[in-house]
């Protein structure tokens, strides 16, 4: 029991991460259908932020080298990591959403989080290079008198309150005038900019709102593990992101939480406690890699929609029959 | 200044390689009309590939790199055929061949890991003594890789003009239901793309690891978005400006690495990339038609 359970509370943790982050990629794809392949450079900006806000100044001296270091309190952290994934997910969102074909919009979120990778990794006065920011004691374990297994409760509890806040913005969104642009944006642009939405503008919120929910799953990383490295935001983790909207069902929020637990819980996370292949120590992972792969394009060819689809919405029942009153829904519709 | 001339000819080297993969990543674009996210991992595949046949079955390198290449080709359209068919034919949208890519990238780069390691790889070839050609100083290797490079380029513009293959191709590349009600069989031409595409590409990744010595599981990473911008500096789908983007970005990113650092030559590239998305997005052969 004293091993299953703390087990079972770091898989809980993982699962209320990746919800925000499908959510978060809900929002710029599901909706908004912004090509983001880069959304784990979001996610790595937020646990940056949080780390760089939380901790103390670097010293050159130890070899560990970093911005600010302002040993602020977590929550402050974790908004300001947020924050901060959201202004790059406008900086990003201002090269790559234009009126050009979607293939540029993948060809260039991926290009950007390449060298933004590259740029993290070789300039070490930035995020300490390679090696990454480390030494974050657990956040509110010290006051409130914790061992390392009753923080991990804790912070199920912490990744809860962030997840339900993030749920409300997510939905919020997606019943809103925004959100229903968003999504006929997402069905046709010409058409949508034909009635006078302002298809840049509202794609670059989806993907600032996006990247905000990515920012904040990154800074409630960097506050459970205490340290954040390249090694963590390689592309392939914004596959499992990927994949996990894909599978679960993209459009609404329902489905990403359905999708975050298979791939990002059941396939990602839990095959981590695989003991390694003595002959082969790298082909538990490069096979866990194949599966998610696998399992996407499993998904895209039999059941395209997800497990749980988006619900198609009836705005007007067409014909109308004469004299039928205004719909009330007609005047929200102008957002 | 002869750093510069120097880094000039290096620039060259760089070209030719980024040139062929170019060509073979915007002729499939052009044919298919949707970009290929999987097609880094094309060239590393091509690239051990040719390890295998050269350093483990022990054929002699120019054979085995061949028989790599005609391997890749078959790869190439044996994955076209069985995944990206059945997406096509039932006329999906666009995102959904993207993101089946970006699958295929992942799932490729991971059975390369699974099959032939972590570890980096070199091939057992002679580097030889650098050849002095006028201002430039290159190894015997890299003139080859030149040679090669512009046959390839030659061979590549004689099928376009001089083929019905390459005409019919141009022609799907123009429009692909004008093509197909004018006669021309699109299914069967969009096979031999594949196969001529997965053949430059299998060609490239050779080109590029005899460059770069060693190769890991991660090198064709870096070098995919190289090309991406190569391809789109030349107009997506344009195979002659994919040729033209080449040359300018072998040879900005080679002179900026004596420049600026040669740890910021990707960034160089990045940065061509954006300014010709913001500044000239149909690329710099214009026409009318597609972006």
């Amino acid at each position: 029991m004293d091993l299953i359970l703390p087990y079972l509370a770091t898989l809980v943790v993982f699962f209320f991460v990746y919800n925000i982050l499908t959510w978060g990629l809900n929002i710029q794809f599901g909706y908004a259908g912004v090509l983001d392949f880069t959304f784990i450079t979001f996610v790595a900006c937020g646990a940056y932020f949080a780390g760089v806000f939380a901790l103390g100044p670097g010293s050159q001296q130890n070899g560990f080298e970093w911005i600010l270091g302002l040993n602020l309190p977590f929550p402050v952290a974790l908004v300001a990591g947020a924050l901060a994934a959201g202004v790059l997910g406008i900086l990003i969102g201002l090269i790559a959403i234009n009126r050009l074909r979607s293939d540029y919009m993948a060809i260039v979120t991926l290009a950007t989080g390449t060298v933004l990778y590259g740029l993290v990794s070789n300039f070490t006065p930035l995020f300490d290079g390679f090696d990454g920011l480390a030494g974050l004691s657990p956040p509110f374990a010290q006051a409130l008198g914790l061992n390392s297994n009753q923080f991990t409760y804790l912070w199920v509890v912490v990744c809860g309150v962030v997840m339900v806040i993030c749920w409300f913005i997510a939905q919020r969104i997606l019943n809103s005038p925004l959100g229903r642009t968003m999504r006929a944006i997402r069905e046709d642009q010409d058409a949508a900019e034909t009635f006078g939405k302002d298809t840049v503008r509202v794609r670059l919120t989806a993907m600032a709102m996006g990247a905000l929910l990515a920012g904040a799953g990154g800074a409630l990383l960097m506050g459970f593990i205490g340290a954040f490295s390249p090694a963590g935001w390689t592309s392939g983790e914004t596959f499992v992101v990927w994949a996990a909207l894909i599978v679960g069902g993209r459009g609404n929020n329902w489905g990403a939480i359905v999708g975050s637990f298979v791939v990002a819980v059941l396939i990602n996370e839990a095959t981590r406690y695989i003991p390694p292949v003595s002959v082969d120590p790298t082909l538990v992972p490069t096979l866990r890699n194949m599966l998610i792969g696998a399992s996407l394009i499993l998904v895209l060819w039999v059941r395209p929609q997800g497990i749980i689809p988006e619900t198609r919405r009836r705005f007007l029942q067409l014909p109308l029959r004469p004299g039928t009153p205004p719909i009330r829904g007609a005047e929200r519709a102008r957002g | 200044m002869g750093l510069i001339v120097q880094s000039v000819g290096f620039g060259l080297v760089t070209a030719s390689v980024l040139a062929v993969a170019a060509v073979g990543l915007t002729l499939q674009f052009g044919v298919t009309n949707y970009i290929n996210f999987a097609y880094g991992t094309y060239l590393l595949l091509g690239a051990y590939f040719t390890w295998t046949l050269s350093t483990k079955a022990h054929l002699n390198f120019v054979v085995a790199a061949l028989l790599a290449c005609l391997l890749m080709g078959v790869v190439a359209v044996v994955i076209a055929r069985v995944v990206m068919q059945h997406f096509v034919s039932r006329q999906a949208p666009l995102f959904y061949l993207l993101i089946v890519t970006f699958g295929l990238s992942l799932i490729l780069s991971n059975v390369i890991e699974a099959i032939w390691g972590p570890a980096f790889q070199t091939y057992n070839l002679a580097v030889g003594n650098p050849l002095i050609l006028g201002p430039f100083s290159l190894t015997p290797n890299q003139i080859i890789i030149m040679g090669i490079a512009v046959a390839a380029m030659l061979g590549i513009h004689l099928m376009l003009t001089r083929t019905v293959l390459g005409k019919a191709m141009r022609a799907m590349s123009d429009n692909k239901d004008l093509a197909q009600v004018s006669g021309i069989n699109t299914d069967q031409i969009t096979t031999v793309t594949w196969f001529v595409t997965g053949c430059l590409a299998g060609l490239a990744g050779v080109a590029l690891t005899v460059t770069t010595v060693s190769f890991g599981p991660a090198s064709g990473s870096n070098f995919l978005f190289v090309i991406f911008a190569a391809v789109i500096l030349g107009g997506i789908g344009k195979p002659y400006g994919a040729m033209l983007g080449a040359v300018i970005l072998g040879i900005i990113t080679e002179v900026s690495a004596v420049l600026v650092s040669a740890a910021y030559k990707d960034d160089i590239a990045f940065v061509a990339l954006i300014v010709v998305l913001l500044l000239r997005p149909q690329g710099l052969i214009a026409s009318r038609g597609r972006a």
